[in-house]
């Protein structure tokens, strides 16, 4: 596929890679100790699928397909699978991370904003980093930290207060420490940042606050900003009339988790949050751009070069904050670089990543708001779904159809995995107003059932058609992210503590066990010394598997 | 009393295992000076804007946070507790306090919004609980199911301080449809496994790999899934409509009996 091809390109062109990859896998055949960790350049990041024992960035690569290369735990083995270690977090609220592993080194984030380094075999510690915050902050959605990007020898990390840190690799010491925006106004950070060339692009949370969305890049070097986009346009473009009077200034469109990158185009996709107030869209008439977007963004100067909206005046907090997969891939007739997004509003949406075109849109999860998508993409609402006084019930839920965890996309099935919900809210309207720092919603919702009554499923879903290839039910639900691999296993969990394996072809499971607590993040997979192992944190603990030796 | 139910909200956002690990509450007793209609009402609104995210929009509970409604608070009992656990948070937790942002006057509405939820005021009733505490044992068999100060049975909620949670005409009600507010830990299920035993009782609980019944002998079965020929969920209660059976006098006693099941009283 192109996608190799564009990596072999920066394979030949930059030899010092393959380099380091010789030297790793020296070590691991023969069995030489030798030392962890080695520096990450541009061209390591560029070309991580070619060392699938090592995961470099939150989304595995750049195209956020979450999919490891790694076939030693397969089809055929993974029922001997069997914990390696397992390492405690300190903080108590459920942990949304995924380890980052560089050459044996493995560094996990924990609640609220610490880093800790491991070696990635045996889970003992290197060092810890504890982020000193305020002692009250304002934030949506809990003490949520979801990983860190590397560069060179440094990390990089968001904090819940709205600052970004860089840390060194191989201590843990700080190295810089900038503000992205003032937490006292609600604005707070929980996902990975994303490293492309010297830049660190990150995004902003607090779409409950009444806040105005941006994406930023900083020096990799010294944390100077260099560019920021808002998510909201100002007065001097057009698409801001897109907003009623001055709804803009509160209109949110946040950007709270981590952006893909296609080095080929050179563009950066970003998804954008809800609209604010949530779910009181009569203050803020008009179809609120770019909330609920993509945003296709030069990443040498921050501009916006596309952006596609999937849910204009979004009325139900149905973000657009999924991780955008990219893939090159068949449809109609035709190798195309695509872009894959089971969205929150329930419906899977595939587009032309290199001009916003919308190509193909189906429900994946149970909606009842959309009579479906126009040609355009635009949905087709069903009248009597808005909000209101005495409640209205409507699915997806709140949640939505899926939500952050990461969906994955497998080269080898070609086929996207997402762990889906069919569930339902009764969603209310409530006059709100804006005080800086408290929050802005406008309504809110219950659910109007017992939990038993829904359920999740891991769905398989043809790029080509947007249809079900097979489903895999988990009940009573999941918030759990998916990882697919070489082996042709789909890892995820559930929100009783099972992690579980399927087969990526048809859906059947291989294993399974109890956790003890939510599996509430997404795998990832890596190698040491020759061995394989799959990672997954549960509650607040970080486990590893791996093949019974 | 209220001690449980501010538990019930706030256990969801702790990780199973390390409730102990919650700090005790200061136990300073402390008024609520802002109890007025309008405080409640304004507490109202301070609790759609801060706390119905996680805890629902009426405080009966969200994809994130348990209900507050449920008659008892866990980490408070007193109005000084609430307002400390409100204003502070649970530390380690997902519950954070609004404290920063919000005088004391504010916190102390949200306080009484969540008391007129959980309201403590005692009704007159009519009935006769001693007549009722006899249909309970007797022509209602009610015992057979429902546990009172560890006497009874297992097939229906205990029901020993269920004059806290339920006002006498929720009592009326669900003793005339006790269909129509079922919570799903009190679903019945029947399944089969592959050599054929058959089991029904009580859904205590059910997984995407497991589940786990309470039989009519209280015996205890969990079974893996993938064991069983059939399984099949009621999501009705298993309790008889008691219209027909008991005259409108009798169910006034047994209103008043059950209504007496109270902590403070006793």
């Amino acid at each position: 596929m192109k996608y190799y091809a564009v990596f072999t390109l920066f394979a030949l062109l930059f030899p010092v890679s393959l380099e380091s990859q010789d030297s790793r896998q020296r070590n691991a055949d023969t069995n030489q100790p030798a030392p962890s960790f080695s520096l990450i350049t541009n061209e390591r990041l560029l070309n991580s699928d070619a060392e699938p024992q090592n995961w470099l960035m939150y989304s595995g690569n750049y195209f956020s397909q979450r999919y490891s290369g790694l076939d030693q735990i397969n089809n055929e083995n993974a029922a001997e699978l069997e914990m390696q270690w397992a390492f405690q977090l300190r903080a108590l609220d459920r942990a949304e991370t995924t380890p980052v592993v560089v050459d044996g080194v493995m560094y996990v984030t924990e609640s609220p904003s610490n880093v800790i380094a491991l070696d990635a075999k045996t889970g003992s510690q290197y060092w810890r980093y504890n982020h000193n915050l305020p002692e009250d902050l304002n934030f949506c959605c809990g003490r949520n930290n979801r990983g860190i990007a590397v560069l060179g020898d440094k990390l990089y990390m968001s904090t819940l207060d709205a600052h970004l840190i860089s840390l060194d690799a191989k201590t843990g010491s700080v190295l810089w420490d900038v503000e992205v925006a003032d937490e006292a106004a609600g604005y707070s950070k929980t996902a990975a940042p994303l490293v492309v060339g010297d830049k660190i692009i990150t995004g902003i949370a607090g779409g409950e606050f009444g806040i105005r969305g941006f994406v930023d890049a900083y020096d990799a070097q010294n944390g100077k900003r260099l560019w920021r986009l808002y998510t909201i346009p100002g007065p001097e473009h057009p698409d801001n009339k897109s907003w009623s009077g001055d709804s803009w200034r509160t209109g949110g469109s946040p950007t709270w988790m981590t952006g893909s990158y296609d080095p080929e185009l050179n563009l950066v996709y970003w998804g954008t949050g809800n609209p604010g107030p949530d779910w009181n869209g009569d203050v803020r008439l008009g179809d609120n751009l770019y909330s609920d977007a993509v945003l296709a963004i030069n990443p040498d100067t921050g501009e916006l070069k596309w952006y596609f909206q999937f849910t204009p005046h979004d009325i139900h907090d149905w973000d657009s904050t999924q991780i955008p997969i990219l893939a090159d891939s068949e449809f109609g007739g035709q190798s195309r670089k695509l872009m894959l997004w089971p969205n929150r509003n329930a419906f899977f949406y595939v587009l032309d990543r290199e001009t916003g075109e919308f190509l193909l849109g189906k429900p994946y999860a149970r909606q009842t708001w959309a009579k479906g998508l126009d040609e355009k993409g635009r949905p087709i609402r069903i009248p009597g779904t808005s909000p209101s006084v005495e409640g209205t019930t409507v699915s997806p839920s709140i949640g939505g159809g899926t939500n952050w965890f990461s969906p994955s996309y497998s080269p080898r099935t070609d086929l996207l995995y997402v762990m889906a919900y069919d569930g339902e809210t009764t969603y209310y309207i409530r006059e709100d107003e804006y005080v800086a720092g408290e929050r802005f919603t406008g309504g809110g919702g219950v659910t109007p059932l017992p939990a038993a009554k829904y359920a999740s499923a891991v769905r398989a879903i043809s790029p080509q058609t947007g249809d079900l290839e097979w489903e895999y039910p988990v009940q009573p639900r999941s918030s759990a992210g998916v990882l697919s691999t070489a082996g042709d296993l789909v890892f995820s969990g559930t929100i009783d503590g099972f992690f579980f394996a399927l087969d990526g072809n048809t859906g059947e499971e291989r294993w399974h066990i109890n956790l003890g607590s939510r599996v509430h993040a997404g795998p990832m997979s890596y190698m040491v010394d020759g061995r394989q192992y799959v990672a997954i944190a549960a509650g607040n603990v970080l486990f590893t598997f791996a093949v019974k030796e | 009393m209220l001690r449980k139910a501010l538990h019930a909200g706030i256990i969801g956002l702790l990780i199973n295992g390390l409730i102990g690990s919650v700090p005790a509450l200061s136990g300073q007793e402390k008024d609520n000076p802002y109890t007025t209609g309008q405080d409640i009402q304004s507490g109202e609104q301070l609790f759609g804007r801060n706390c119905s995210r996680c805890h629902g929009l009426e405080a009966g509970g969200g994809e994130r946070g348990p209900t507050l409604r449920a008659g008892e608070f866990q980490h408070a009992s007193t109005d000084a507790g609430l307002f400390a656990v409100i204003s502070d948070g649970i530390p380690n937790t997902e519950m954070v306090g609004v404290g920063r942002n919000r005088s004391e006057q504010s916190v102390w509405q949200l306080v009484a919004y969540l008391r007129s939820l959980n309201s403590e005021v005692r009704v007159e009733v009519a009935g006769n609980p001693s007549i009722g505490e006899e249909l309970y044992g007797g022509k209602g068999d009610c015992s057979s199911c429902h546990m009172i100060d560890a006497e009874g049975g297992r097939h229906g909620p205990d029901l020993s301080t269920i004059g806290d949670r339920r006002s006498p005409d929720e009592l009326l009600s669900d003793l005339l449809t006790p269909n129509a507010r079922v919570q799903q830990r009190w679903w019945t299920m029947r399944a089969v496994h592959r050599d054929g035993t058959e089991v029904q009782g009580l859904r205590m609980n059910e997984g995407t790999y497991s589940l786990r019944i309470l039989d009519a002998e209280d015996n205890l079965w969990s079974f893996l899934k993938r064991d069983l020929r059939q399984s099949e969920r009621t999501e009705t209660s298993s309790m008889p409509a008691y219209g027909e059976s008991f005259t409108s006098g009798e169910l006034e006693d047994l209103v008043a009996y059950l209504y007496g099941l109270s902590r403070g009283i006793r």
